[in-house]
């Protein structure tokens, strides 16, 4: 969970400093190739050195960005939409060619159960407090039926890590589990063994893919525009498209003002409730 | 045990330090497997020990915290990193002993109780391994800072060590038995040699048919050991039986000649009286010679005579005969016995009683120069114990098998030392004659068998002599 690519620290924005970029496990966590391409692709574009910065939750990602550690952060759309005063989305990543994605309910093959109502007080594995797909969606539904996770589950637990979730359900460590859907369908093509234990009983609605964002106040800077500009243009370069295509992904597209309104409204609910 | 005692001392004596090699083996090799054993759970107790340790360490603030995923995923990520797969199964509860996970959820569900699982288990610091066990369960504390956050209970994969055990064992009792066969085959060579001696004097005595035979100088071993002591002393004996057989054959035939000296006064009196009345005749066929009637029946007074002292002199011979031991017994034997012993009764004016139950038709099938000489000493003794004016009898009867001898007086029974030399094989006692000892000895050779009782103020003196009996008139018919 440490810096990915060891570099002399400095302060963002100095000449000599590097450009930092935080990273959630939203995707394939731990797997150094990715990293590694996606560096490389940074470096190439940006032409200065690039650390990569990983931690455990969201909220340590988003606090560093808004501390001002991070120049950019890879967020979910949930802790931008929780910040989204302060927070700019930089690019949207493409999957199946939209900025889109679905939060997949899902249990263990061998478990019976049809829908949500029918995972009453088993065991749930969330992704992380701060995550829509892994949390979020799975929470305003039940918010929905006026229920709070802990009241409708057993017991919940956190995985930091939508792959995590995937496991806990597979090995049974849990009964179902709440997960990314574009990190289930990535980890259906790369480790089917591991989906194959378990089985997507509901789909949430298309919701905004996890956002790149950037602080508002240094929105403008000139190496966060011209890391605007290299993400935006990944599919345009060697690098780039090596990255996407490690992450399973088409390319990077600007946001635009109603994509996360499906996200928002999911606040709304459990908001409500809380 | 009877078989164990057919074998000779030599055999006996080598399987017997081989069977103690091997012993001695058996008692090393189980004190250096129960060693190889101690050492081998030791390493294991170590190993069981530094697993708990090490996950303890690693488990602690999780378990505190009751995060399930981080205790799954470390559980996890420690059984696929354990050297050779090492841990089959681990779980860990929380203090009140419910699993917060397990490297198998299915098996141990979160919250289930992990006592349900700890069938079984041991704690790392007392664990003992069977020697078929492939895992090992164990359940521990697990200690955080000082102070109980739970348990772990881990099913650890100990048959690489278990086979190792194994295959040490097989090795060591491969080792062992080589070894020990090798020494029990030089142990029972050098067994063999040592016992050598003794192996040849058992087969020298055992060779020997009548006479010992002293084992030849060359062949007795070097220097004083017990062993050469124990072949001279041998020797010493052979020599020391064959001079005492000597004396006792010297002796009987002085008995004989004894017997023979006293028969001689005897038929000194039988042939004399005679003598009388045949030298009278003599002198009355000279003087009247003229008259026929007188001369014949003198002439007959003659021939009887002389056919009387003819019957005792071949009497006499016979019974002095051993070379005619191939002459069968017939009742004339007991006839001349008759007339040999009848001097010796009238000298003492004694009543001879005698029976003779033996016809012809079932001769016995022995040889008569034994069985007269038996008769004539048992009747000499008689004669000897009944003193003057006493009772002798003989009785002989032929059985089926067997011919009986019974010979009694009216004397006051057989002494003690007469006793030894009749019924005995010991030595033979310095005073009396030797004459009841020959018959012992006849009898013997015989195969018969002796026996005494008084009877009626009798000593009766029984001799029983196993027979064929010879079909007599078979033999008759079959040379005609």
């Amino acid at each position: 969970m440490g810096a990915a690519a060891v570099m002399a620290p400095a302060l963002p924005g100095s000449a000599a400093a590097p450009f930092r970029l935080g990273l959630t496990p939203v995707f394939l966590d731990n797997d150094a190739l990715v990293i590694e391409r996606l560096r490389r692709a940074l470096v190439g574009a940006l032409e200065m050195p690039v650390e990569l910065e990983q931690r455990r939750t969201y909220k340590e990602v988003t606090e560093m960005l808004l501390e001002g550690a991070l120049d950019a952060a890879w967020l979910c759309g949930y802790p931008y939409l929780q910040h989204e005063d302060e927070l700019s989305v930089v690019a949207v990543p493409l999957w199946n060619g939209k900025p889109l994605y679905r939060s997949y309910l899902i249990v263990g093959n061998n478990d019976d159960a049809l829908d949500l109502s029918d995972l009453r007080g088993g065991i749930h594995a969330f992704s992380d407090p701060d995550s829509n797909s892994g949390f979020l969606v799975t929470a305003s539904d039940l918010a929905k039926m006026g229920l709070r996770p802990d009241d409708f589950f057993g017991r919940t637990i956190f995985t930091y890590g939508h792959r995590n979730v995937v496991r806990a359900v597979a090995a049974g460590l849990v009964r179902s589990g709440s997960v990314d859907g574009y990190v289930w369908e990535a980890l259906a093509r790369m480790e089917p063994t591991l989906t194959n234990g378990t089985r997507v009983i509901r789909r949430s609605e298309w919701l905004g893919f996890p956002p790149v964002c950037a602080h508002r106040d240094r929105v403008a800077n000139p190496e966060v525009q011209k890391f605007s500009r290299a993400v935006l243009d990944f599919d345009r370069t060697s690098d780039g498209r090596a990255a996407l295509n490690l992450l399973q992904l088409d390319g990077m597209t600007p946001a635009y003002p109603s994509l996360y309104d499906g996200i928002r409204r999911r606040m709304r609910i459990y908001a409500a409730l809380r | 045990m009877g078989w164990w005692r057919n074998f000779s001392l030599s055999l006996r004596v080598s399987l017997m330090v081989a069977m103690l090699m091997i012993a001695v083996a058996v008692i090393a090799s189980q004190l250096v497997l129960s060693a190889l054993d101690r050492q081998q759970v030791a390493r294991i107790r170590e190993l069981a020990r530094l697993h708990v340790e090490a996950l303890s360490v690693a488990l602690g603030p999780f378990v505190l915290r009751k995060d399930v995923w981080e205790v799954y995923d470390t559980l996890e990520r420690a059984a696929g990193a354990s050297e050779g797969r090492r841990t089959v199964f681990s779980a860990v509860a929380d203090r009140n002993g419910r699993v917060l996970a397990a490297t198998d959820p299915r098996r141990a569900p979160v919250d289930s109780p992990i006592s349900r699982l700890a069938n079984g288990a041991q704690l790392p610091g007392k664990l003992q391994v069977g020697n078929r066990e492939h895992n090992v369960k164990l359940l521990a504390p697990l200690v955080y800072q000082g102070r109980k956050v739970g348990q772990i209970l881990t099913e650890l994969d100990i048959s690489d060590l278990v086979s190792e055990r194994r295959e040490a064992r097989r090795l060591l009792l491969l080792g062992n038995a080589i070894a020990t066969g090798f020494l029990v085959f030089l142990g029972y060579l050098a067994t063999r040699r040592m016992l050598t001696p003794v192996s040849r004097l058992v087969s020298r005595m055992r060779e020997t048919e009548g006479a010992p035979r002293p084992i030849p100088r060359d062949e007795v071993p070097e220097g004083d050991g017990e062993m050469a002591r124990l072949v001279n002393t041998y020797n010493e004996m052979v020599r020391a039986i064959a001079s005492k057989a000597d004396t006792e054959r010297r002796l009987a035939e002085r008995e004989r000649f004894v017997s023979l000296g006293r028969l001689s006064s005897s038929l000194a009196h039988e042939i004399n009286n005679p003598l009388g009345g045949l030298l009278n005749a003599t002198d009355t066929i000279r003087k009247y010679a003229d008259r026929p009637d007188v001369v014949r029946q003198s002439a007959d007074l003659i021939s009887r005579g002389l056919r009387h002292l003819r019957d005792v002199a071949k009497a006499t011979l016979d019974t002095n005969r051993y070379e005619r031991t191939d002459t069968p017994l017939s009742p004339e034997d007991f006839e001349d016995l008759k007339l040999l012993i009848g001097p010796e009764t009238r000298l003492n004016a004694q009543r001879l009683t005698w029976a003779v139950e033996m016809d012809r038709q079932d001769q016995p099938a022995l040889p008569a120069a034994p069985v007269r000489q038996i008769v004539l000493n048992l009747l000499l003794n008689a004669t000897a114990a009944a003193g003057k004016e006493g009772r002798v009898g003989l009785w002989v009867a032929t059985g089926p098998e067997s011919l009986v001898i019974e010979v009694s007086d009216s004397g006051p029974g057989l002494s003690d030392s007469a006793r030894v030399r009749l019924l005995e094989s010991g030595p033979v006692p310095s005073n009396g004659g030797v004459g009841l000892r020959l018959v012992r000895e006849l009898v013997t050779g015989l195969h018969g068998a002796i026996t005494t009782e008084r009877r009626q103020g009798m000593t009766v003196i029984r001799v029983t002599l196993p027979v064929a009996v010879r079909d007599a008139a078979a033999g008759e018919s079959g040379e005609c």
